[in-house]
């Protein structure tokens, strides 16, 4: 192994599971008989704000656990890039979501850059909870850890969310091995299809009529909980956070207005037509 | 058919759209009460005269959120800056948003001696029984037994004190002509009369008017949006939803 020093950034948006890569991968390496060091870097306690953890690991013993350049800085999300910008050099290599991240955001020379497209991957096959684990998965194999003493790491950490759902466990490890297995993309990469588009979704019948715009929905679902009919669920479109967004049964509404009293970020609104 | 919808949709007029999608977490309570606080502002058409002072917390995160001024001001002295607002002009319309920990833990004697002067204000104190931007620490708010990061066992009464009441330790020293009311954001069209009552307290008869609304706080409190409100009908027994009204003698 090489004497130096590694540094690496790992950084997204608060909720998407930051914290826990970051965790699991710094245990990972110290029981490979590493010197390591986990830093993160907290703004309020928000979902949506840039969530960024700072790894260090040599074969030394480490004497400070920031740094300003990075070797290896991996992102996940679109808005976690100014945060992030200040600690890529030329020798920095980038890993990204090429889901929901363009990457000719990221500044940096073609051939450093890398990318799995995570959220794609987490939504189609194993939700969306389970991005993190995907992407853990991929690292685990950019770094060559052994891939099951990393899962024994991951559910001694995850030990609390597993008990609470059985089906958590098998999801969780799926996305592990997935992820894994996954070849990153190079210079080629695929479009960022789970970006919110700038539209408003109208539906309507011959008595009334529903507007949601998933730019400003959040997904928090209170309106789903207070529809007294139950014509709202869950729907496949991307919302601001990359959640999912409510979609509504016209037929069903009954205009009743409960939806829109509710909304915290004024993204539905259902009209009688006169 | 192709129509044209305003992408002002459901907004109230006098909110800052592009300050869109807000800064608050899914699912806030603070968001929705700010939304109707909206309305209130667009149907007294005070948009233009209206100032607003926030405070350190979750609150300030506001700091854009209308198109009218906004006054950032230190830790619990919202209260302090919106009373000296109003005295130097008379004119204005001053309200001022906290949350619990500003109004009524580190700056409670603000409050207390702007309801003994009879200080013509509006204030407004948002209650979601913890210390939220910081990470959900327990407040004296906190009902007992509430698990917080700080109470990981339930929040103990013996130590640690039951559940802060502000609207009923206002009322004994307020004037006859204040406004004391406590609202929930689980009941928006009480909430929005509340809202307009505590304004409307401060134009007409020139006096204290003072709101407390409990909010949920679905990051801290961990909750998806049906426990979030079940914890909130929890809150609510807690601390009773009304207008506090002075004793006649």
């Amino acid at each position: 192994m090489k004497n130096d020093l590694t540094k690496i950034v790992i950084s997204g948006e608060g909720g998407q599971g930051i914290q826990t890569i970051a965790k699991v991968l710094a245990e990972s390496f110290k029981d490979s008989g590493f010197y390591v060091s986990y830093i993160p870097q907290f703004g309020p306690e928000q979902r949506g704000a840039p969530s960024i953890s700072f790894i260090q690991y040599s074969t030394k013993e480490i004497k400070y656990p920031r740094f300003y350049k990075a070797d290896y800085l991996i992102v996940l999300r679109e808005r976690a890039i100014p945060a992030t910008t200040t600690f890529i050099n030329s020798k920095t290599k980038v890993i990204f979501d090429s889901s929901t991240i363009r990457s000719n955001i990221i500044k940096q020379s073609e051939n450093k850059k890398e990318a799995v497209p995570a959220t794609k991957i987490a939504y189609e096959l194993f939700g969306e909870k389970n991005l993190n684990l995907v992407i853990l998965g991929y690292l685990t194999k950019y770094f060559s850890l052994n891939k099951n003493d990393v899962w024994k790491i991951i559910s001694r950490n995850l030990k609390k969310k597993f008990a609470k759902n059985d089906k958590l466990e098998d999801e969780a490890k799926k996305a592990f091995f997935y992820g894994y297995e996954i070849v990153a993309e190079k210079k080629i990469f695929s479009k960022p299809t789970f970006k919110t588009e700038k539209r408003i979704i109208y539906t309507k019948n011959d008595k009334r009529e529903a507007i949601i715009s998933p730019e400003l929905c959040k997904g928090c679902g209170i309106c789903i909980e207070k529809c007294p009919v139950g014509a709202l669920k869950f729907s496949d479109e991307i919302g601001v956070y990359g959640n999912r967004i409510p979609e509504i049964d016209i037929d069903k509404c009954i205009a009743c207005g409960n939806c829109f009293r509710f909304c915290p970020d004024c993204a539905i609104k259902v009209n009688k037509k006169k | 058919m192709t129509k044209t919808i305003d992408k002002n949709f459901s907004m109230p007029k006098c909110f800052n759209e592009r300050s869109k999608p807000s800064l608050y977490c899914p699912g806030c309570g603070q968001s929705i009460f700010l939304k109707h606080l909206g309305f209130i502002i667009d149907d007294l058409e005070i948009q233009g005269k209206t100032t607003l002072g926030i405070d350190i917390g979750c609150s300030l995160l506001a700091w854009n959120f209308f198109n009218f001024d906004i006054v950032q001001t230190h830790h619990g002295r919202s209260v302090p800056v919106a009373v000296g607002y109003k005295l130097s002009n008379k004119r204005r319309i001053v309200m001022s948003i906290m949350g619990d920990g500003g109004g009524y833990a580190i700056g409670l004697q603000s409050l207390l001696h702007a309801a003994f002067r009879n200080n013509p204000i509006s204030v407004f104190v948002l209650n979601n029984t913890g210390y939220s931007m910081t990470g959900g620490q327990m407040a004296p708010t906190s009902i007992p037994g509430e698990i917080t990061t700080t109470s990981p066992s339930g929040k103990d009464p013996k130590n640690s004190g039951k559940a802060f009441h502000g609207p009923e330790l206002i009322k004994q020293i307020s004037d006859n002509s204040a406004y004391i009311a406590r609202a929930s954001v689980s009941n928006p069209i009480m909430l929005q009369k509340m809202i307009k009552k505590t304004l409307e307290n401060q134009i007409k008869n020139n006096s204290f008017s003072f709101l407390e609304v409990l909010t949920p706080c679905p990051t801290n409190w961990k909750t998806t949006a049906s426990e979030s409100f079940n914890f909130l009908s929890k809150m609510e027994k807690e601390f009773p939803i009304g207008e506090m009204t002075k004793n006649e003698k």
